[in-house]
């Protein structure tokens, strides 16, 4: 493998993804792969949110997590990745790609407090 | 490097030093042991140095606060179990920390003390809606600077200099029985964990982020840590030497903060104890608020949502009601009417199990060429990281047996 590939694990899960204005909505929590016969895997979409995460934890924890939090997942097209770097970086809005929706809601009701 | 800026930055990481664990440690430390866990300070203070300085540099080369690299190097799980621990250190910290302030007030107008646990937490909450992040800090470290009186009552006190500079040397004194040794032992660890708390570093490097250092600021960094970090110490190097050469004779082990502030009044009447008291009080609040806000920022960072003061509340509200949160948790926790130094005692020991788990991550980032570039550990980091990383991990495995063992620090 070259110095210039990237290593899925290393690279791209568990790392913050920001979008066009570098604003933070979310962290790789899975990859999405599709099988090519003949060339192997090749990674089609990123996986976000407590349903991606909570696939990762012992099926008690996930329970508790899925009470807490909800198990709402967002699936970001590989091609909508600007370029992976110490973050992986999108092309276009949070909002355009369904992510960060809880933080639209509450700060939509955080609005009303003065000095919100 | 605006001189400004590094004068207030090294005042600030001064006065944002003490909180009430290490107060209580370090005078309890002294009266017990007289100046022979001095050291422990020494040794402590070089660790929070290396590790805060290299928080802020990774922070300011790639603009990542510590618990991004803690889920980016432990993986999921293993910062999923840090984070677990570190929010509910954070939560008992915080707690500690708005009974403190109450106890402190209480000093001054005799009420209720329920009334001013309420009270604390309206004024933390308020201060930490209205001020930006760079008041904050300058409000409370630079408050908490008034703590200087401390060093001031150390030295009036006629300190036998040849016992502190022998101190200062690693030694363990002739003690009477294995019990004493063992409660040495567990103030070694308590008064090591209460100097690196894994809260400071989280914040150090979350402040980094909030302030946009970029790698020009590495100096800065540099220079704020070592010289800041250093003069902090001086006052926990002070309330150690109060207990031994106030408290000690006097055989009173100080539990509570007005106790430690009577070595003030002592000296210098009146004015020294109110000098004593506004210092503790802008001390442990300006703890309460990092604690509090330390709760958000992990939460926030560990899952990718948008974070910081430097962002209006609306703009990050699941950051803003975290931190609402573990605000009105840590109050709830003191108003059932646990015991403000006895959740410090439990805080500062847990902490100690995790600051391993934090600084792992942060040394492995730091220590990577790849990300790094040419801001990578040099030698020096690189070998007192993996020293004080080895250090830490005997104070986590040694912590709650020494706990247990001790029955909580009391022999």
């Amino acid at each position: 493998m070259s110095d210039d590939a990237i290593h899925l694990v290393r690279d791209v899960v568990d790392h913050e993804v920001v979008d066009v204005h570098q604003l933070p909505c979310g962290v790789v929590d899975d990859i999405e792969l599709d099988f090519v016969p003949g060339r192997g895997f090749r990674p089609v979409a990123l996986l976000l949110g407590p349903g991606a995460w909570q696939r990762r934890l012992p099926r008690w924890m996930a329970a508790i997590a899925r009470w807490l939090s909800g198990s709402d997942e967002a699936r970001v097209p590989w091609s909508e990745i600007a370029y992976i770097g110490e973050r992986v970086a999108l092309r276009k809005t949070a909002a355009e790609l369904g992510l960060g929706g809880a933080d639209r809601k509450w700060g939509a009701r955080l609005s009303r407090v003065p000095g919100a | 490097m605006n001189i400004l800026e590094l004068f207030l930055g090294i005042l600030t990481a001064m006065g944002g030093f003490v909180e009430v664990g290490e107060l209580t440690f370090a005078v309890n430390a002294g009266a017990k042991f007289g100046y022979s866990l001095l050291w422990i300070a020494g040794m402590g203070t070089v660790g929070i140095i290396v590790y805060g300085e290299m928080a802020g540099r990774v922070a300011a080369v790639r603009g990542q606060p510590v618990f991004n690299l803690i889920r980016e190097r432990g993986g999921f799980d293993a910062g999923l179990v840090t984070l677990t621990a570190a929010t509910a250190v954070n939560v008992l910290t915080c707690a500690a920390e708005i009974g403190a302030v109450a106890l402190v007030w209480q000093l001054l107008a005799d009420w209720p003390y329920r009334l001013w646990v309420v009270i604390a937490f309206l004024v933390l909450v308020l201060s930490v809606w209205v001020l930006p992040f760079r008041w904050i800090e300058r409000v409370f470290g630079l408050g908490g600077l008034l703590l200087v009186i401390y060093l001031v009552v150390a030295l009036v006190e006629g300190p036998a200099w040849g016992d502190v500079g022998a101190a200062l040397m690693p030694n363990v004194p002739v003690l009477e029985s294995s019990q004493q040794y063992m409660l040495y032992a567990y103030y070694a660890v308590a008064l090591t964990s209460s100097i690196m708390l894994p809260y400071e570093t989280y914040f150090y490097s979350s402040g980094a982020v909030e302030d946009k250092w970029k790698p020009s600021d590495i100096a800065l960094n540099r220079v704020i840590v070592m010289v800041g970090f250093v003069l902090g110490s001086l006052l926990c190097v002070s309330l150690i030497m109060i207990g031994s050469q106030f408290f000690g004779p006097r055989h009173v082990e100080p539990q509570l903060p007005g106790v430690v502030a009577t070595s003030a009044a002592a000296q210098f009447g009146t004015a020294g104890l109110l000098v004593a008291v506004l210092g503790m009080f802008f001390a442990f609040a300006g703890a309460a608020i990092e604690t509090g806000l330390c709760g958000a920022y992990n939460i926030a960072q560990f899952f990718g949502w948008p974070w910081g003061k430097f962002r209006r509340p609306r703009e990050a509200s699941r950051f803003t009601l975290t931190w609402l949160a573990v605000f009105v948790l840590s109050a709830i926790v003191i108003l059932a009417g646990v015991d403000p130094v006895s959740v410090v005692e439990y805080s500062i020991v847990f902490s100690v199990v995790i600051l391993p788990l934090t600084y792992l991550p942060l040394l492995l980032v730091a220590n990577d060429e790849r990300v790094m570039g040419a801001h990578v550990n040099g030698v020096l980091a690189k070998v007192l990281g993996w020293i004080y990383l080895a250090i830490t991990t005997v104070a986590a495995l040694a912590a709650i047996p020494l706990l247990v063992l001790t029955h909580g620090g009391q022999g």
